[in-house]
């Protein structure tokens, strides 16, 4: 027994204690708030004056969050996600709290099929029954406007900077095509099951929809020839990437191809066999602490002003009549066919419709996908 | 000879292990927007971290999970060690056995199974779920950290004791427990460490509204590489030192010169 | 992990009997009674799941067939996981020979250890998804020391071993450390007085004794690796399949949770071969020394 042990033995005792005293402290502090069920107790004193939004990433003009506090004095409370198949993971796998989400239109249909929605008041949106173009009521993935209202269209094609590719691509077989020979290693495709998948199918002249086996095996087969020429599979780093030039060319939704447009020469294009039409809507989830702040929310981003800010920062289609919009939203993010498509252009694009089967099979197709 | 080698070696070890984080708190001093485009010295991503509001409660709830997670591992970890060596073989194995599993498990599998069993019991994923699952790996590092210690340490101090006169309670309580603090304090260190890090487990058993700071760190990320999140990895880096240094400080000043926190004697 | 080798177990409750107090066993109940909850339990329903098949979109059936293992009994799963190995196997190769001649220098020839034990610590401590971010900002293209070097390193392959060393070398170096250190290096000297060359004294007295913490350390580094998959997602650009890959993919998007806990069960058996055939060579180790 040495010198060290005995100092230790008896020095030691003095800070040891203070740590516990200490420690016990904020245990208690801990678990007394944790007592009362998680940050969701601690959010439900506020809750008259919150909305927790969980939403596509970057998909919200930051300007809009502090506007709408300051007209409702409802503070919001952000989490993102970046495919409608991670969301819909995590509200099934018992995320409850979320008031307000934005579900694809398929998706609206499954969560509406799962019981995760609760149905949408339209007594308390004045604005938006005053501003909603009618051919945005009814859609196919929700005929009686239960659970959803629009909050923007769009499409899924690929982009290109027009100063690094001068092939000016406008099918799916000149974009793969490219990117197996002189682009490779800078191209990047959506982390998007049904949209990668979707767009193969299309390609070879299926339905972006199809259950087929033998189909999809073929659009398997394209996309394993092109996993090596890939530089990166991502929903949200692409757009900086473009911008930065690490590459030239990437699948992805029209809204980001113009977000790169207005800094870089690039250009976006619904490839002549045709991709994908959605809608994106608002819903409001089963378990929400705040439905009534987001149906403020909702009825707030109708109005024609806030509709134009937010429709010249995403560059995705306004469900807006677009009377309302002349005036507020620059004529050139209007006349702009890669935000605004022809009704012509619209009709060769396909809504998201894939059943359960189709669904699992796609998995499977992923799975090898990434092992190519 | 060999040892300048070795130190050489040591040195560039640290290199790399600091290289990325210096490269972080630079960065968080940039003035421009473009991370990678130097603009000038400025503080201002500082001051927006902290002005955000997804940043400020991110951190808020990793640092109310990791401690009250290493409070928790702290008391479960240690009652577990102190009763190992006085346990028969048999049961002793498979519980070793059982903690060395807790342990190695590889995280993502722990953390979909704590999703599926929350899911069926039908508990509400939050503050308490990420908890109770990170006390589960932190208590067997404490256990372990613990129990390392209290194997080596002898029993000679509670000998005397009890020939002082003193009953098993008081021992523990003024001869024991001072003698295996800085080992308990090692653990608790450890495991608020794991717990404030911990990525898997927190992504699956967050729910809704319970972002802890890597979960956030991991939504920007999507979007490649951010000032406020350099910012806000600068801050926390800076606080993780100066715990440290005023841990090793504090548990110096108290172990004598051999500035023995680590138990590992 | 065993302590160290087993005191003379004290007995007896109060004076006189050589040793302290023996601490009930009834202790660790807390800790069981944990371990029981939120480790056992769920690995149990994982098990329960992994029987299930996926009904519709999101729904489960409990069929109890093996039709997930059929499935995954093919070749693409074959292959991810035998990358998934080689990912482990490489990242335990590397962290060893990188930390060991660290954990060496650290443990005979440094002063103020635990200072440097905590340096060690501290990257830790910045979030494991900040130091791989701060990767992301190295292997940029446009960033200096690579530019130069005309190297573009980002999510290649490489980037993903470089992040795999970079956050489990803490994991090898201090078990590594904690072996080494108990060494009393007068037996090497005293090896190297008696005619053994350095290398031979280390060979004959520094590895042996230094070999559980190479287990331990190998443990903790290859058996999580096994289940890595934020690293390859990150740096690698998200584009290979790792078996953790495929667990965070059938969880969080393809929804398919009993695939998803099929595969999980097949990874908890590997690992429980590679710790059951870690403890008998331990065992035998044991008792082959003497």
């Amino acid at each position: 027994m040495n010198e060290h042990e005995i100092e230790e033995g008896l020095g030691g005792r003095r800070i040891d204690r203070q740590g516990f005293v200490a420690g016990a402290a904020a245990t208690v502090a801990a678990l007394g708030l944790g007592r009362f069920g998680s940050m969701d107790a601690f959010a439900a004193s506020e809750a008259e004056g919150e909305l927790f939004y969980y939403n596509w990433a970057d998909y919200v003009n930051p300007k809009t969050y502090p506007a709408f506090t300051k007209a409702t004095g409802i503070k919001v409370k952000k989490d993102f996600y970046v495919s409608n198949e991670a969301m819909l993971a995590k509200l099934k796998g018992g995320a409850r709290g979320y008031d307000l989400i934005v579900p694809t239109g398929y998706m609206v249909q499954i969560l509406a099929s799962e019981k995760l929605l609760q149905p949408i008041q339209w007594s308390k949106l004045p604005t938006v029954k005053r501003n909603l173009n009618p051919k945005f009521r009814r859609l196919p993935f929700d005929r009686n406007d239960r659970f959803s209202v629009a909050k923007d269209w769009g499409t899924t094609g690929f982009m290109y900077r027009t100063d690094l590719v001068k092939e000016r691509p406008t099918s799916w077989r000149e974009f793969v095509n490219l990117t197996k020979t002189k682009y490779s290693g800078k191209v990047t495709v959506l982390d998007g099951i049904p949209e990668v998948i979707g767009s193969m199918l299309v390609m070879l002249g299926y339905s972006y929809n199809t259950d087929d086996r033998s189909q999809l095996d073929k659009a398997k087969k394209e996309l394993i020839a092109l996993k090596p020429h890939l530089r990166a599979i991502t929903s949200t780093e692409y757009k900086q990437q473009m911008i930065a030039g690490k590459i030239v060319m990437a699948l992805g939704w029209n809204g980001d191809g113009l977000a790169v447009a207005v800094k870089k020469p690039a250009a976006y294009v619904i490839p002549k066999e045709g991709g994908e039409f959605w809608v994106d809507s608002y819903a409001i989830p089963v378990g929400a602490k705040n439905p009534d702040a987001a149906h403020k929310w909702i009825d707030f981003v109708y109005g024609a002003r806030n509709n134009a800010v937010e429709t010249a920062y995403t560059y995705y289609g306004s469900p807006l009549k677009p009377a309302l919009l002349r005036g507020v939203l620059a004529k050139s993010i209007i006349n702009n066919p890669a935000v605004f498509p022809s009704a012509r252009v619209v009709a060769k694009l396909q809504a998201n419709q894939i059943s359960a089967r189709g669904t699992a099979l796609r998995n499977r197709i992923w799975t090898e996908f990434k092992n190519a | 000879m060999g040892r300048r080698l070795l130190s050489l070696h040591a040195g560039l070890v640290y290199a790399f292990l600091y290289a990325p984080i210096a490269i972080v708190v630079a960065y968080a001093f940039n003035g421009g927007r473009q991370t990678l485009n130097w603009e000038g010295f400025s503080t201002k991503w500082f001051s927006a971290a902290l002005h955000d509001d997804s940043i400020t409660s991110a951190l808020r709830n990793s640092l109310l999970i990791a401690a009250g997670n290493a409070v928790v591992a702290c008391v479960l970890g240690t009652l577990l060690a102190l009763s190992l060596p006085g346990m028969w073989r048999a049961i002793r194995v498979p519980i070793d056995a059982l903690v060395t599993m807790t342990l190695v498990t590889p995280e993502i599998v722990f953390g979909i199974a704590a999703l599926v069993f929350f899911t069926e019991a039908g508990v509400t994923l939050g503050l308490m779920t990420v908890l109770a699952a990170h006390v589960v790996f932190n208590a067997s590092v404490v256990a372990l950290v613990v129990r390392a210690r209290f194997v080596g340490m002898g029993q000679d101090f509670e000998e005397a004791s009890y020939d002082l006169g003193a009953g098993p309670l008081s021992t523990f309580r003024q001869v024991t427990l001072p003698r295996l603090a800085p080992a308990i304090l090692a653990g608790g260190l450890l495991a608020f460490t794991f717990s404030f890090d911990d990525f898997y487990t927190s992504f699956f058993v967050s729910g809704a509204g319970t972002t802890t700071l890597p979960l956030y760190v991991f939504s920007s990320l999507r979007f490649g590489v951010s000032p406020v999140v350099n910012a806000t990895a600068a801050m926390v880096l800076g606080l993780t030192i100066g715990a440290v240094v005023l841990a090793y400080v504090v548990l110096r000043r108290s172990g004598g010169r051999s500035g023995g926190v680590l138990p590992l004697r | 992990m065993e302590a160290a080798s087993d005191l003379p177990e004290p007995t007896g409750r109060r004076r006189g009997r050589g040793g302290g107090p023996r601490y009930p066993p009834w202790l660790a109940l807390p800790a069981l009674a944990w371990y029981v909850a939120f480790f056992l339990a769920p690995l149990c329903f994982v098990a329960a799941y992994s029987f299930a098949e996926l009904s519709g979109f999101v729904g489960i059936d409990f069929a109890w067939n093996l039709e997930n293992y059929r499935y995954l009994w093919d070749p693409v799963y074959g292959e991810i996981f035998v990358r998934t190995l080689g990912l482990a196997g490489f990242g335990t190769a590397a962290t060893l020979l990188v930390g060991f001649p660290f954990a060496y220098w650290l443990a005979r020839y440094s002063r103020r250890r635990t200072l440097l034990l905590l340096l060690v610590i501290v990257p830790f401590w910045t979030s494991f998804l900040i130091r791989a971010y701060a990767w992301l900002i190295i292997l940029d293209p446009s960033f200096p020391i690579f530019r130069a070097l005309h190297v573009d390193l980002l999510y290649t392959t490489q980037a993903v071993y470089i992040g795999v060393v970079y956050n489990y070398l803490p994991l090898m170096v201090l078990p590594l450390y904690a072996a080494l250190e108990r060494i009393d290096w007068s037996l090497v000297e005293a090896a190297q007085d008696l005619g053994d060359g350095p290398l031979r004294a280390f060979r004959r007295v520094t590895l042996p004794l230094a070999l559980p913490g190479v287990v331990a350390g190998s443990l903790l580094v290859f058996i999580p690796l096994t289940g890595e998959y934020l690293i390859p997602a990150i740096l690698g650009g998200n584009k290979t399949a790792y078996t953790g890959t495929l667990i965070a993919q059938q969880f969080s998007e393809a929804h398919d949770w009993p695939l998803g806990s099929a595969i999980a069960m097949v990874v908890i058996a590997s690992m429980t071969v590679v710790l059951v055939a870690c403890s008998r060579i331990a065992a035998r180790g044991e008792v082959g020394d003497g």
